[in-house]
C-alpha cells in the first residue's frame, strides 16, 4: 500500500477544529480576551506616568490601583475558564487521533511487519500526536496575539506614526525570519527525532534479547553501538535546541531593538512640551504596546515552527496508517469519554453451520524478497483434521497467515461454504475461525480477560474451554486463579502455560475451524494429543488446520499437506505419502531427502 | 520540592569532565544577567536627561549603548544555551551508557519481570527528563533566580521602601507557589501514571495485533482503550486547573507590584525622593521581574517530574544483580567439564513457586557430549540457564572446569560457554551486525567462512545485499528455522569450549535438522556439550544420557550401556519406536 499524500497543515488544522466547533470557538473567545485585555494595563500605566508629572490626586491614585486589581481578578477568572476548556479540547483532539491510529493498526494485516519497531510505534502515538496537537493549541494564542498586536499597532500609530513605522521594521524582520527558518526547524527536528527513534528502537531490541546478549558476552559491543547512536543524537539535539534559542533570541530582542529605536527617534522630544513632544506616559505606553506587537510576531513564528513540526508528524502518522487518507486520522470517532464503554462484553454471535473452506491459487511474497507462497490450493471440510507440514522456510506459517488475512494475499481466492470471502481478516475470525500463532501473546490483564476477550460466556462454557485446553491444573496453581494478572506487569507464565492459555482463548470463541501453528515448542506430545482428543469429543461441528511435523499429528490427520519452497508438493494421508512423496519421507524420517 | 540535592548527588560525577565548559557557562550567565540589569539604568539616565533638557546629542549615545547591550545580551544567551545543551547531552549520554551497561549486567530474573518498554522509559525517557532538567535548572531556574535577585537588590538601592515591599510580595508569592506546587504534584503524578498505562497498553497492542485480530478482539481492546481515556480526561482537566492556579498566583504578584509602584512611586516622587527616571526604572524592574517568576513557575512542574525520574534512575542503579560473582577466577586453560552437585532450583518470580530442579547431580567429563531428555517442564531449559549462569541454584553447586559458577569471572565464562536457544532475537540492523552483535572486529572473511560451513551460502545469496542486508525487527523476515541457523552462526563465530544446545531443534522440522547435523558435528568436535532435545535422534551422538522427570534425574549413564540395558528407561524409549516418546 502506498502512503496517501500529506496535506497542507492548515487543512488538517481546520478539519480538527470542525470536529469540536463549540469548544474551539469558546477557546478562541477566551484566549483572544486574555491576550487583548493587557492593553488596558498599558493605558492605566500611561495614565499614571502622565499624572505623575503633576501632583496626583488621591482619588485618581485610588482609581488607578483599583482598576489594576479588578483587572487582575477578571483576567484570572478568564484564565481558569480557558484552561479547563482547553484541557478538554486538546485531550479530545489527541484522544481522537490515538483511537483512529489504533483502529487503523488493527485493520492492517496483523502479521505484516509494520515499518517501525514497537518502541517507535509507541512514540508515534505519544510524540507525533502531541506534535499535531501543539499547533492546534497554539493557534488560539496566535489569533489572540494577532488581535492584540493589531490593536496595539493601531494605538501606536495614533501616538506617533513615524516612530511606529520605524519600529515596525524589526517586527517585520521577525515575521520574515520565522517564516524562512521553518524549513530548517523542520529538518533539524526530524533528524533529532529520527535519532531518538533509533535509540529507543535499539534499546527495545536489546532488552528483548538480553539473554542472547549475555550468553554471547556481547554487552561491550552492544554498549559501544548504543553510544554511537547517542553521539549522533547529541549532535542533532544540540543543533535543534541551539537553532530554537537563536530564533527565540531574535524574537525576544525585537522589543529591545524597538525600544532603542524609540529612544533614538524620541531623543530631544521626550518630555518636551508641545505637539511634537512625547510624554513619559506615551513613551511607557509605546514600549508596553511594542511588547504586544512583538509577541504577536513571536507567536506567528512559534506557530509556523510548530506547524512545520506538525506537518512532519502528520506525514509520519499518515505513513503509519499505510494507505489511508489523512482525514481518517483526525475525523471524529466515538471516544466513549462521556459514556460507559460498551464493547467490554458482548454476545458471541452464532454463525451458520460450517461446511468447507477452499483456497485456490493463493500467493504471497514478503516485501523485497522472493520468499513466500505461490499458487497454493487447499481444502478443508467439516470434521476434518488437516496437517500442514514441510521443512523450515517452506511457507507453512506464511500460508496460514495469508489465509486468515494476517498477511495481504497477492492473488487467489478463498471460499467459505462455497461463497467467496472478500476480506478474510474480518471474516475468518471467531466465531468462524480461531487461530493460535507459534508464539502466542497474553496481555496485561487478568487471565480470565485474556481467555474471554470480552465474549459473554457462562461459567460452564469457560470451564469447558479451560478443560479442553488442559489448563485447569495451571489455574489452580496461580495465586489468584482466573483473576491472576498476567502479562509483563503480572505473573510470569511458562511457555507451556502461555500456549495452553492461547488454546483456551481459542476455545472460548467456540470456533468452527481451528487453525494452529506449530505448538511443539511449548506443548509435549501427550498434552497436544489430549487437546485434540478432548476437542473432537466435545465438538462434532469443528475442523482443524494444524502445522506440525509430529508423527502423532501426521498419523492422525485426515489429510497431510506437504509444502516445499512455498508450494504444495504433495497431499494425502501419511500412509499414502510415505509411499509416494520423497519430501514427506524426509520429514517423517528426519533425514535430508529430495530437497 | 525541587530535587536539587538528589540531582547533584546523581549527577556531579557526570558533570565533572565538563568542568571547564560549565565554568564558562556560569560566566556567560552572569554576564547576560548583568547586561539585562544594566539596560533599564540607561533608560533612567535618558529620561532624567530629557527632563533636564539635555540636547539630543547627549542622549543619542545612550540610545545606541542600549541597542548594543541588548544585542550582546542575546548573543551570549544563545551561546549559553549551546553550552548548556552540549554539557547536558554529553553528561546524560554517559549516564545512559552506564545505565544500559548496569541493566545488561542484571540477572535474568530482573529482566523477566521488566518489559523492554519500561527499560526504554528508564534509560531514555527518565534520563532525557534529567537532561532537560539540566538546561531548565541551569538556564531557567538558576539564571532567572539570579536575575530576580539582582532586580531586588537594585530596587533596594533605588528606594529601600519599594525594595522592601516588592521583596515581601515576591517571597510571599514564592511561598504560595511552593505550597500550591505541593498540591499539584500528586495530580501530575496521577496523570503520568495513566499516561504510562496508556502507552504500555498501546505498546502491547501493536506488538500483539496478530493475536488480537485473529481472535476478533479488536472491539474488546478498543473498549479497554476507551476506559483508560475515560479515566485520564478528568485527571488532565484537574492538572490544567492546577496550572491555572499557579499562573494566577504569579500574575497576582505582578499586579500587586504594579500597584506598589503606583502608590510608592507617586508618594516618593511627590516628596522628591525619586526622580521621574527613577520611578520609570522601578516600573521597568517590576515588569522585568515578571518574566523570571513566570519562567521559574513554568519549570517547577518539570523539575518535579525530574525528581521522580531521579528516584527511578537511582532505584535502577541501586538494584543489584542477584548473581554477584563471589570471585573472579579464570577458568583453567584446559578442556572444561561440567558438574551438577545436588542442585536444587526454583524460579522465585514464577506462579506456584514450584521446585524446578530437585537434587540434580551429574558429571560431564571434558570433551563428552551429554544428551538431556525429559518432558516439557522437566527442567531441561533450567539446566541450560544454570550452566550459562543466567540463574544461580538455591541449593547445591554447578561447576565448570572444577570451579563453582559463582567463582568464575563472568566475561571468561561467557567466552568459553555458549548456548543456542529456540527463541532467536534479531536486531533491525544488517545481517553482519546481527551475526556479530555489533562487534566490528570480526572480519567478513571469517563470517563468510562460518556461513559456508553451515551451508547457508544459498540463503546469503538470496539476500538483496548480502551481509549488508538489513533485517526487520522481531522475526526479521526470517522463518523460525532460518533464525535458528543464524543463531548457530553466532555461536560458531565465538568458538566456545562448552556448548549448550537448548531445544535447538524444537522448531526445526526434521529435514532441516538433518541438514544441521553435520554442522552440529563440527561444533561438538573436541567440545564439552549438553544437548537438550525432544527427539531421541538428536541425542544419538551423545556419549551419556541424562533423563529428567519432574526435576529429578531418573536415569543417568553411558548411552551405549543404557541402550543395551533392556530395563533402562532409555532403551524403553528407543523400543517404542517413536522418535519423540518423551516430548
Amino acid at each position: 500500500m502506498t502512503d496517501q499524500p500529506t496535506p497542507a497543515f492548515t487543512r488538517v488544522l481546520f478539519r480538527m477544529i470542525r470536529q469540536q466547533p463549540v469548544r474551539y470557538g469558546f477557546a478562541l473567545f477566551l484566549w483572544v480576551t486574555i491576550w487583548t485585555i493587557p492593553i488596558l494595563i498599558g493605558l492605566i500605566t500611561a495614565h499614571f506616568f502622565d499624572a505623575l508629572t503633576d501632583e496626583i490626586p488621591v482619588t485618581t491614585l485610588t482609581m488607578l490601583v483599583g482598576a489594576v486589581l479588578v483587572y487582575a481578578v477578571v483576567r484570572s477568572m478568564f484564565i481558569f475558564m480557558a484552561m479547563r476548556n482547553h484541557a478538554s479540547l486538546l485531550f479530545r483532539a489527541a484522544a481522537t487521533m490515538r483511537r483512529n491510529l489504533l483502529v487503523r493498526i488493527y485493520e492492517l494485516p496483523g502479521a505484516a511487519g509494520l515499518r517501525e519497531t514497537p518502541g517507535e510505534n509507541v512514540s508515534r502515538f505519544r510524540d507525533d500526536v502531541e506534535h499535531i496537537v501543539e499547533p492546534f493549541d497554539l493557534f488560539v494564542d496566535f489569533v489572540g496575539a494577532l488581535v492584540s498586536g493589531l490593536i496595539a499597532f493601531g494605538i501606536m500609530l495614533t501616538i506617533d506614526p513615524v516612530i511606529t513605522s520605524v519600529v515596525a521594521i524589526p517586527v517585520l524582520i521577525v515575521a520574515i525570519v520565522s517564516n524562512r527558518t521553518g524549513g530548517l526547524v523542520r529538518r533539524y527536528r526530524k533528524q533529532a527525532r529520527d535519532a531518538t527513534e533509533a535509540i529507543t528502537g535499539f534499546l527495545g531490541e536489546t532488552f528483548a534479547a538480553t539473554q542472547a546478549v549475555k550468553v554471547a558476552g556481547a554487552e561491550a559491543h552492544m554498549l559501544r553501538h548504543f553510544q554511537d547512536l547517542n553521539d549522533v543524537r547529541k549532535t542533532m539535539m544540540v543543533r535543534d535546541r541551539t537553532l530554537t534559542a537563536v530564533l527565540e533570541a531574535v524574537f525576544r530582542n525585537t522589543v529591545n531593538i524597538g525600544t532603542g529605536l524609540i529612544l533614538l527617534l524620541a531623543a530631544g522630544r521626550l518630555a518636551a512640551t508641545g505637539a511634537a513632544g512625547i510624554s513619559l506616559g506615551e513613551f511607557a505606553l509605546f514600549v508596553f504596546l511594542l511588547h504586544l506587537v512583538t509577541d504577536s510576531a513571536y507567536f506567528y513564528g512559534m506557530f509556523i515552527a510548530r506547524v512545520k513540526q506538525g506537518s512532519v508528524s502528520v506525514e509520519r502518522l499518515t505513513s503509519t496508517m499505510s494507505g489511508e487518507p489523512w482525514e481518517r486520522l483526525v475525523d471524529r470517532t466515538e471516544l466513549g469519554l462521556d459514556t460507559e464503554p460498551t464493547g467490554l462484553t458482548r454476545e458471541v454471535e452464532k454463525p451458520g453451520p460450517f461446511e468447507s473452506l477452499s483456497i485456490r491459487d493463493l500467493s504471497y511474497h514478503y516485501p523485497g524478497s522472493t520468499n513466500g507462497i505461490d499458487g497454493v490450493d487447499l481444502d478443508i471440510a467439516l470434521g476434518e483434521f488437516v496437517v500442514l507440514t514441510g521443512r523450515i522456510g517452506s511457507g507453512k506459517t506464511t500460508l496460514l497467515r495469508a489465509i486468515l488475512g494476517l498477511l495481504p494475499a497477492e492473488g487467489g481466492t478463498i471460499e467459505w461454504n462455497g461463497e467467496p470471502v472478500d476480506d478474510p481478516a474480518t471474516w475468518l475470525i471467531p466465531p468462524r475461525v480461531a487461530y493460535t500463532s507459534q508464539v502466542p501473546r497474553l496481555f496485561s490483564m487478568s487471565l480470565e480477560d485474556n481467555l474471554v476477550l470480552g465474549a459473554k460466556l457462562s461459567d460452564d462454557e469457560l470451564a469447558e474451554s479451560i478443560h479442553i485446553a488442559t489448563m485447569r491444573h495451571d489455574i489452580e496453581l496461580m495465586p489468584d486463579g482466573l483473576e491472576t494478572l498476567v502479562g509483563p506487569r503480572g505473573v510470569r507464565l511458562s511457555g507451556g502455560q502461555v500456549q495452553r492459555s492461547a488454546a483456551a482463548r481459542m476455545f472460548t470463541r467456540a470456533p468452527q475451524l481451528l487453525v494452529l501453528d506449530d505448538v511443539s515448542s511449548a506443548l509435549d506430545v501427550e498434552t497436544e494429543q489430549t487437546l485434540w482428543r478432548r476437542l473432537f469429543e466435545a465438538r462434532s461441528d469443528v475442523a482443524a488446520l494444524v502445522v506440525s511435523h509430529r508423527h502423532s499429528a501426521l498419523a492422525r490427520a485426515d489429510r497431510v499437506v506437504v509444502m516445499e519452497k512455498g508450494r504444495v508438493v504433495a497431499v494425502g494421508t501419511a500412509e499414502q505419502l510415505a509411499e509416494t512423496s520423497e519430501a514427506f519421507q524426509a520429514i517423517w524420517e528426519g533425514v535430508v531427502g529430495g530437497g | 520540592m525541587i530535587p536539587v540535592r538528589a540531582y547533584f548527588r546523581l549527577f556531579t560525577g557526570y558533570l565533572r569532565p565538563h568542568r571547564a565548559k560549565a565554568t564558562l557557562l556560569g560566566a556567560l550567565l552572569l554576564t547576560t544577567i548583568a547586561l539585562q540589569l544594566a539596560n533599564p539604568q540607561l533608560i533612567k539616565r535618558f529620561i532624567d536627561g530629557a527632563v533636564a533638557g539635555e540636547p539630543a546629542s547627549a542622549l543619542i549615545p545612550i540610545a545606541i549603548a542600549f541597542i548594543v547591550i541588548a544585542l550582546t545580551h542575546q548573543l551570549f544567551a544563545v551561546w549559553a544555551t549551546y553550552l548548556a545543551e552540549q554539557i547536558g547531552w554529553s553528561a546524560t549520554n554517559q549516564l545512559r551508557a552506564d545505565l544500559t551497561d548496569h541493566v545488561l549486567r542484571l540477572d535474568m530474573g530482573f529482566h523477566k519481570g521488566t518489559s523492554p518498554g519500561e527499560l526504554i522509559e528508564r534509560i531514555d525517557g527518565d534520563v532525557t527528563a534529567l537532561s532537560n532538567f539540566f538546561s531548565s535548572m541551569i538556564i531557567k531556574v538558576l539564571g532567572n533566580g539570579a536575575l530576580l535577585l539582582g532586580i531586588l537588590v537594585l530596587l533596594w538601592l533605588e528606594s529601600w521602601i519599594v525594595g522592601l515591599a516588592i521583596t515581601v510580595f515576591t517571597v510571599g508569592t514564592f511561598l504560595g507557589l511552593f505550597r500550591l506546587h505541593g498540591v499539584i504534584v500528586p495530580w501530575q503524578k496521577e496523570i503520568r501514571a495513566t499516561s504510562a498505562e496508556m502507552y504500555g497498553f498501546i505498546g502491547e497492542q501493536v506488538d500483539g495485533r496478530e493475536d488480537i485480530e485473529a481472535s476478533g478482539a479488536t472491539e474488546f481492546m478498543l473498549s479497554r482503550f476507551d476506559a483508560i481515556q475515560r479515566k485520564w480526561l478528568p485527571q488532565v482537566i484537574r492538572g490544567w486547573t492546577g496550572w491555572a492556579m499557579m499562573w494566577s498566583a504569579s500574575m497576582a504578584l505582578y499586579f500587586v507590584s504594579i500597584a506598589v509602584v503606583f502608590v510608592f512611586g507617586s508618594l516618593l516622587f511627590g516628596v522628591g525622593a525619586l526622580t521621574l527616571g527613577s520611578v520609570y526604572l522601578v516600573y521597568q524592574y517590576v515588569e522585568m521581574a515578571h518574566r523570571p517568576i513566570e519562567q521559574i513557575r513554568e519549570e517547577l512542574i518539570d523539575l518535579q517530574k525530574a525528581g521522580a525520574s531521579i528516584e527511578r534512575v537511582e532505584e535502577l542503579l541501586a538494584r543489584e544483580s542477584a548473581l554477584i560473582p563471589r570471585n573472579d577466577r579464570r577458568l583453567p586453560d584446559e578442556p572444561l567439564g561440567v558438574q551438577f552437585e545436588n542442585v536444587t532450583f526454583r524460579y522465585d518470580d514464577e506462579a506456584g513457586n514450584e521446585t524446578i530442579l530437585d537434587n540434580v547431580s551429574f558429571d560431564i567429563a571434558p570433551g563428552r557430549v551429554v544428551g538431556l531428555l525429559g518432558r516439557t517442564g522437566s527442567g531441561k531449559s533450567t539446566i541450560a540457564r544454570l550452566v550459562t549462569r543466567m540463574y544461580e541454584p538455591q541449593g547445591g553447586v554447578v561447576r565448570i572446569g572444577g570451579l563453582a559458577t559463582w567463582d568464575i569471572d563472568i566475561a571468561d565464562l561467557r567466552r568459553r560457554v555458549a548456548m543456542v536457544t529456540q527463541d532467536v532475537q534479531l536486531f533491525r540492523a544488517t545481517v553482519r551486525d546481527n551475526l556479530t552483535f555489533f562487534d566490528n572486529s570480526i572480519s567478513d572473511e571469517r563470517l563468510l567462512e562460518v556461513i559456508h560451513r553451515l551451508e547457508l551460502d544459498e540463503w546469503l545469496a538470496s539476500l538483496p545485499a548480502g551481509l549488508d542486508s538489513k533485517l526487520e525487527s522481531g522475526a526479521g523476515g526470517l522463518s523460525g528455522g532460518q533464525a535458528q541457523l543464524l543463531a548457530f552462526t553466532r555461536v560458531y563465530l565465538r568458538d566456545p569450549e562448552v556448548v549448550v544446545l537448548d531445544e535447538a531443534s524444537s522448531r526445526l522440522d526434521p529435514a532441516t535438522e538433518a541438514l544441521l547435523e553435520r554442522a552440529v558435528d563440527h561444533l561438538l568436535e573436541n567440545r564439552t556439550a549438553i544437548l537438550i532435545a525432544h527427539r531421541l535422534a538428536t541425542v544419538a551422538r551423545a556419549d551419556d544420557i541424562v533423563i529428567l522427570e519432574d526435576g529429578r534425574v531418573v536415569e543417568y549413564g553411558e548411552r551405549r550401556r543404557l541402550e543395551s540395558d533392556p530395563k533402562s528407561v532409555f532403551s524403553r524409549l528407543l523400543a517404542t519406536g517413536m522418535n519423540e516418546a518423551l516430548t
